[in-house]
């Protein structure tokens, strides 16, 4: 229930305190959050001069959290060939614990979809090293964009877990609810910009969240499209038509900040030296699965297209309750071709709306 | 804590102790473990596959074509197929290569015991099955009678010639065809399930294990079931493009199923519950 918070405990903080807040934080923590740059864009950046920096809390940005936990491409090993062998060596980047400030709710989601992915059946120490010491600070979408359907995927646009610390905008200030302990620890340690909230503080949090539940655009039958994957009833031309308008541009995957399907190769330096790397992959892609020799056992006609799906909306239901697309409606932007997740559930419930 | 993680990516040094030339395409590859303590620690199970790393050319998943019951080395049996795999035939005793392991789910030994094993293979699928026989043999006692078809393109391709004799040595039938004769061969030509025919398995104690191209395995499931087997009696191991070997790239998807955590072996049966190309009509 959202007004009855699962989270512990709740703060004011007024928007006049948040930069002396954020400027403590940044003292001990690389600070990453949505910035507009100077061409007007929204993206994730690590602040640097927080007096400069335009924080925009309001827009969704355009990248996620992905590339900050897993880089688009990222050296594994540095690996050498000598006469006594051949030799891995693990590439240890520091990486300074990290302030995720101003997380909408869908990328929240995703963050925690990715800590189940890097951690269900093996611990990846990769990601979690970049995981590991990060505090996230959520903000609940009171506004949500037109392509958002994050209120059809049970992530948004208001969360009760997962994060450190949640803010609503309440205007002149934020309700800044704590999660885990180490947003309870922030807030102890800065009490000076926080204040106590009121019934009234309270009460307007609610009064937001019903506010933004009415200002979704979007109605995304996420739940019948399940329903149709899960029975194998999506009809065949659906399929056929989404497979015939995918472009394999791969777009979509590096958009979406659930798509953590990666490929390891290696770089080679010189004739005894090289590097191993990781990189963003797309299930899209015919490569993907093509084995030596040229053969593929995806079906060439609709089977990528199907594997996209059902990975997001059945597989992924199956092992851990809940579909892995966030609805943050990135990919339903980019997508040039008609291809994107929403059209996809469109037309999977053609017939039974 | 975050740096006590076991680094899953992470290749060890593995040397070259012997090859095995088994055809013009197949080699076997006894490899040790550079440090010794690992070595002699070292565990698996038949089944299981190692992903393997050559010089400037990433990974490969590659069958453990030798037993457990026979520790101390492992084979790797490897066809020539690309950039890695033929890499490896350049690969001269003493050599290193990198190895990370094992992975995958393993042949279900215990559900084995005291059945009669039909082993159905084509070119470089007798590998992984090679681990399975080895290991029954080792183990003699436990297992029913053991059956080998082996299919090859010509007599000249026909791969684990010492071992066909080692195997006829210890009691196991061992049937050989070929898809086109050579001067010199008076076996049979065909298919291996041409192999299948006469053979009058006792159904309710035997078990199929198949591995082989996709066409080959079609043929041989059409006939095992026409002899009676059900799905829940034969097994087989898939192949897939992978990259991470533990179940996080997904390269290895099979209709939800990944075929690296949780094949490579499946029962025939678990396979009917999933749209794959090998079953698809
Ligand atoms: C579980 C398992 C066990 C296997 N056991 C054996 C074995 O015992 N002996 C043997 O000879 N072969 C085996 N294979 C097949 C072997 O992995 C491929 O022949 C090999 O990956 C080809 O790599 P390449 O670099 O030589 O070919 P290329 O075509 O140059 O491959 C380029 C890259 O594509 C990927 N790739 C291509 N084909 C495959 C494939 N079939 N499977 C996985 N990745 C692929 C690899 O990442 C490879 O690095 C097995 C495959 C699997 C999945
Ligand atoms: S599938 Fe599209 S809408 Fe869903 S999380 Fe990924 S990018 Fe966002």
């Amino acid at each position: 229930m959202p007004h009855a918070s699962a989270m512990a405990d709740s703060h004011l903080l007024k928007k006049d305190h948040l930069k002396g807040f954020l400027r403590k934080l940044a003292k001990e923590y690389r600070l990453v959050a949505p910035v507009r740059n100077r061409h007007g864009d929204v993206l994730f950046s690590e602040i640097n001069d927080l007096d400069t920096a335009k924080i925009e809390l309001g827009e969704p940005p355009q990248n996620s959290l992905k590339q900050f936990l897993l880089p688009q491409q990222e050296q594994l090993y540095t690996y050498m060939v000598t006469p006594e062998g051949y030799d891995f060596s693990p590439t240890r980047t520091t990486i300074p614990p990290t302030v995720y400030f101003g997380v909408h709710s869908c990328d929240l989601s995703a963050v925690l979809y990715m800590d189940v992915v890097f951690s269900r059946r093996q611990r990846d120490p990769f990601y979690l090293r970049r995981r590991h010491g990060s505090v996230l600070i959520g903000i609940n979408c009171n506004t949500p964009s037109p392509n958002c359907f994050c209120n059809a995927t049970g992530s948004g646009p208001f969360v009760e877990m997962g994060s450190d610390l949640q803010l609503t905008d309440l205007g002149d200030r934020f309700l800044v609810e704590t999660g885990r302990a180490p947003g309870q620890a922030l807030v102890q340690r800065w009490q000076r910009f926080f204040s106590s909230p009121t019934d009234k503080d309270r009460e307007a949090r609610y009064q937001a969240f019903l506010e933004a539940r009415g200002r979704f655009t979007r109605q995304v039958h996420v739940e019948q499209a399940i329903r149709r994957l899960t029975t194998d009833t999506v009809p065949e031309e659906v399929w056929e038509e989404l497979s015939l308008r995918c472009q394999d541009c791969g777009g979509c995957a590096y958009l979406c900040p659930t798509c953590t399907c990666f490929t390891i190769n290696d770089q080679q330096l010189d004739a005894t030296s090289g590097l191993r790397l990781r990189s963003w992959d797309a299930c899209t892609f015919r490569g993907f699965t093509a084995m030596a020799g040229g053969h593929n056992p995806v079906q060439p006609k609709t089977g990528a297209i199907r594997q996209r799906f059902q990975h997001k909306l059945r597989d992924d239901v199956r092992l851990n309750g809940r579909p892995s697309c966030v609805g943050c409606g990135r990919c339903v932007g980019a997508c040039f071709g008609g291809t994107d997740i929403v059209r996809f559930v469109d037309r999977a419930c053609q017939g039974i709306l | 804590m975050i740096q006590t993680i076991t680094d899953i990516y992470l290749p060890r040094q593995a040397k070259v102790e012997q090859i095995v030339v088994e055809n013009s395409q197949i080699s076997t590859f006894v490899l040790a473990f550079s440090d010794q303590q690992f070595n002699e620690a070292f565990r698996y199970q038949p089944g299981q596959f190692m992903m393997v790393s050559m010089p400037h050319c990433g990974e490969a998943p590659i069958s453990i074509s030798s037993t457990p019951t026979r520790p101390g080395t492992i084979h790797l049996s490897v066809r020539r197929a690309g950039h890695l795999t033929a890499a490896m035939h350049e690969l001269k005793p003493g050599d290193t290569i990198g190895l990370r392991g094992p992975f995958g789910r393993p042949f279900p030994m215990e559900q084995l015991r005291n059945q009669d094993l039909l082993f159905v293979a084509g070119g470089i699928g007798l590998a992984p099955l090679r681990a399975v026989i080895n290991a029954c043999l080792d183990q003699r006692e436990r297992f029913g009678s053991l059956t080998v078809l082996y299919g090859s393109r010509t007599p000249s391709d026909i791969a684990f010639q010492a071992d066909h004799a080692q195997w006829r040595q210890q009691g196991v039938t061992c049937r050989l065809t070929v898809d086109a004769a050579e001067a010199g061969w008076d076996g049979p030509v065909g298919l291996v399930t041409g192999l299948l025919d006469g053979l009058t398995p006792e159904l309710n104690r035997s078990i199929a294990l198949i591995c082989g191209p996709p066409l080959m395995f079609r043929a041989v499931l059409n006939r095992l079931s026409a002899m009676g087997f059900s799905d829940e009696q034969v097994l087989t191991t898939m192949e897939r493009h992978m990259k991470c070997g533990v179940g996080v790239c997904r390269h290895c998807h099979m209709d939800g199923k990944l075929a690296c955590v949780d094949g490579p072996v499946f029962s025939l049966a678990e396979l009917r519950h999933l749209k794959i190309m090998e079953l698809a009509d």
